[in-house]
């Protein structure tokens, strides 16, 4: 290995590759292959979203949830409304899951200058609190609406298998409901750090209904720079690109990087935001063209994640859980030979899924994009431009805002390399 | 008073090819895990810390499957910089869903899904035991977080854990589940490890026997029950889901061999 080089390691496999002769930043991803899309041709569709959220342990559900809208689609299933709610519920617990664990075990050490996220604990034990507590309440939403978090049992293309009684419901709410103030704390912890100034410029995408701030129910791709397209034709948004340096590939837009995840959402849909979600919002003024602004937008969107969470138990102890959500069909096979496409926002940004479907009911193809492809591009641009912006400044400050530009794009190398 | 100075033993947790939910299982273990992180020094956890101290270990967990040459070689290294070590999950302690895909099969799925220029980096996905010696393995996709509660307690109280000495059925019958059996659906319950909890039964979800085969399992008796109400294609899909890197899948299924079918 060459001296000159710098390499940060970033969660998962993968590491950016610093040559500092040239001031040049390369992404690299070494993670083994796992080829999922290869693994499930030839099973029957309801394995798909059984295989899939093995993808990723940390984003399992909203894998289990764009694979199932996937055979939903090529079979003209429609979920129940109550179904519709439970699984945004379940994408609610996923996002503050997925949120809580980065901001507070890997971001967080970076601003206080900790080795790790088990030492806030001694430092700063009010704030390693209130990430357990989140962490407590968003696992218990998981696992009593997945039947279990990491990698559901409960959820099925149609409806659900089992759902929670009135009883339980009232239990949950009434634990959601605590963590409110958690969430209010994330926001005001993380308003109070100081992000690096760097002028990236990253071209941000979302998808988007356009009526609420959605990560579910998403109809279109949206970017900062004016596109609109349906989430059903999300190949002709991402280009991927083999790079010889990874086994994760690289999503592009027209040639450009792909900023994806909570900065881009807010970007693109905080306008929908309400109540005090909104609010936090407002006041926070995030700079859209700073990467590092995105583990902001993350505690903003945590307590907008608690908020939904709440509604939408208090709406099913309302209304109750149609029955319909349960009853299945029988048999997933199409009538006549079908494609299915899958869309929703993952805690890390759009993630798609399109299978093809035969009559016996097995999928002959499958292609998935995951939102850290995406970001992967973006990353290295990003990357770039802290090099360009930093010339002045000592090696080892440059070394660090490295290290934390990565932290806050938050990759997941597993999702990358599926 | 005497002072006595009492060294923690030193755990480190690494992981190969996989989704890392066994070790987002281990950080859910919330409190648990910080009395486990008090009781031993975790000197190494890529996930969760800088700190990364190389060997000696008392104990290695390892989770994800070895799939590229990189991993097969940090394994053996790992190997002997450890008193213990465990497998973390089925990826690992089986090969897992990773282990769907064959060796064969994978040359057509790099050139299709990556292209005809494509080095690809991984060999075959394999369990730990392909290649060294084990000292527990720790099933299930994910983990379920008492057995690891379970299994480190017996390793720092200086005993080798050992398997459940039932299968899922047990289980799954006092969590009130009616028999997938009796339902005419197919189920590795009565031949899969417990431990679990019967989980995926009670979500509503099949058994793929994610807990590996029990120790004196009755298989052919199971193939026969399943064979009277389902056809072997289906039943040797749900055996490839986790079981496909065993011994007893390719015994059951090898196509060399004749089809288990009576």
């Amino acid at each position: 290995m060459q001296n000159h080089n710098f390499i940060a390691q970033i969660e998962g496999h993968g590491a950016l590759d610093v040559n500092w002769d040239k001031n040049k930043a390369v992404l690299e991803v070494h993670e083994g292959e796992r080829l999922f899309e290869g693994m499930v041709v030839g099973r029957p569709v309801e394995e798909l979203y059984w295989i899939t959220p093995r993808i990723c342990g940390v984003c399992p559900v909203a894998h289990n949830l764009a694979a199932i809208k996937a055979v939903e689609n090529a079979l003209s299933l429609k979920p129940s409304l109550s179904a519709v709610l439970l699984r945004k519920l379940l994408m609610d617990a996923q996002m503050i899951q997925s949120h809580v664990l980065h901001l507070y075990f890997l971001a967080l050490p970076d601003y206080l200058g900790l080795d790790s996220g088990l030492e806030v604990i001694k430092t700063h034990p009010i704030y390693f609190n209130q990430a357990l507590e989140l962490k407590r309440v968003s696992d218990l939403i998981a696992d009593t609406i997945g039947g279990r978090g990491i990698h559901p049992t409960s959820t099925a293309a149609g409806g659900f298998h089992k759902v929670p009684s009135p009883e339980t419901l009232k239990k949950l709410k009434k634990e959601t409901k605590k963590i409110l103030e958690a969430a209010e704390s994330t926001v005001h912890l993380f308003s109070s750090l100081n992000y690096p100034e760097i002028k990236a410029n990253p071209t941000l995408f979302s998808q988007v209904n356009r009526k609420t701030y959605e990560v579910y129910d998403i109809k279109y791709i949206t970017s900062n720079k004016k596109l609109k397209e349906k989430s059903a034709d999300f190949e002709k948004v991402i280009k991927e690109e083999i790079k010889p340096y990874s086994t994760a590939k690289f999503g592009y837009h027209k040639g450009k990087g792909m900023m994806v995840g909570s900065l881009a959402r807010l970007n693109l849909q905080g306008n929908f935001l309400k109540g005090k979600a909104r609010e936090f919002f407002k006041e926070a003024s995030l700079n859209f063209q700073n990467p590092y602004h995105n583990n902001l937008a993350q505690a903003i969107e945590t307590y907008h994640f608690v908020q939904e969470a709440n509604e939408i138990l208090d709406e099913l102890i309302e209304n109750g859980v149609d029955r319909e959500t349960i009853q299945l069909p029988k048999e997933y096979k199409p009538t006549k030979a079908s494609r299915g496409i899958g869309a929703v926002e993952a805690p890390r940004g759009g993630l798609y899924y399109e299978i093809e479907v035969d009559t016996k009911g097995l999928i002959t193809e499958c292609n998935i994009i995951t939102p850290t492809v995406q970001n992967l591009s973006s990353m290295e641009e990003s990357a770039q431009a802290v090099l360009d912006q930093t010339d002045s400044q000592a090696r080892e400050k440059r070394m660090e805002l490295l290290e934390m530009l990565v932290r806050a794009y938050d990759p997941c190398i597993t999702c990358s390399v599926h | 008073m005497v002072s006595r100075v009492e060294l923690k033993p030193k755990v480190a947790i690494f992981d190969f090819t996989d989704c890392e939910g066994c070790e987002v299982a281990i950080v859910s273990l919330r409190e648990k895990l910080l009395e486990l992180a008090g009781e031993t020094e975790i000197v190494n956890w890529r996930l969760a810390q800088k700190r990364a101290d190389d060997g000696p270990y008392d104990i290695v967990l390892i989770e994800g499957t070895p799939v590229t040459q990189h991993e097969i070689d940090t394994l053996k290294f790992l190997r002997g910089q450890t008193k213990f070590l465990i497998g973390l999950g089925s990826c690992a302690t089986l090969g897992g869903i990773p282990g769907i895909i064959d060796r064969e099969a994978r040359t057509f799925w790099y050139k299709k899904i990556y292209g005809e220029k494509y080095k690809p980096r991984g060999i075959d996905a394999l369990p730990l035991t392909a290649y060294v010696k084990v000292d527990y393995l720790i099933h299930g996709c994910p983990v379920e977080k008492k057995e690891v509660l379970r299994v480190m307690a017996e390793l720092l109280a200086g005993k080798v854990p050992q398997g459940r000495g039932y299968s899922v059925c047990f289980e799954c019958k006092q969590a009130g589940n009616p028999c997938r059996l009796l339902e005419k659906k197919i189920c590795l319950g009565p031949i899969t490890q417990g431990g679990c909890g019967a989980i995926c039964i009670s979500g509503g979800s099949p058994c793929y026997g994610c807990f590996g085969i029990k120790e004196g399992a009755q298989i052919d008796n199971l193939l026969t029950t399943l064979y009277k109400f389902s056809d072997s294609q289906d039943v040797e899909r749900y055996f490839s889901m986790f079981l496909k890197k065993t011994p007893e899948y390719a015994r059951l299924f090898s196509k060399s061999k004749k089809n288990a079918k009576p």
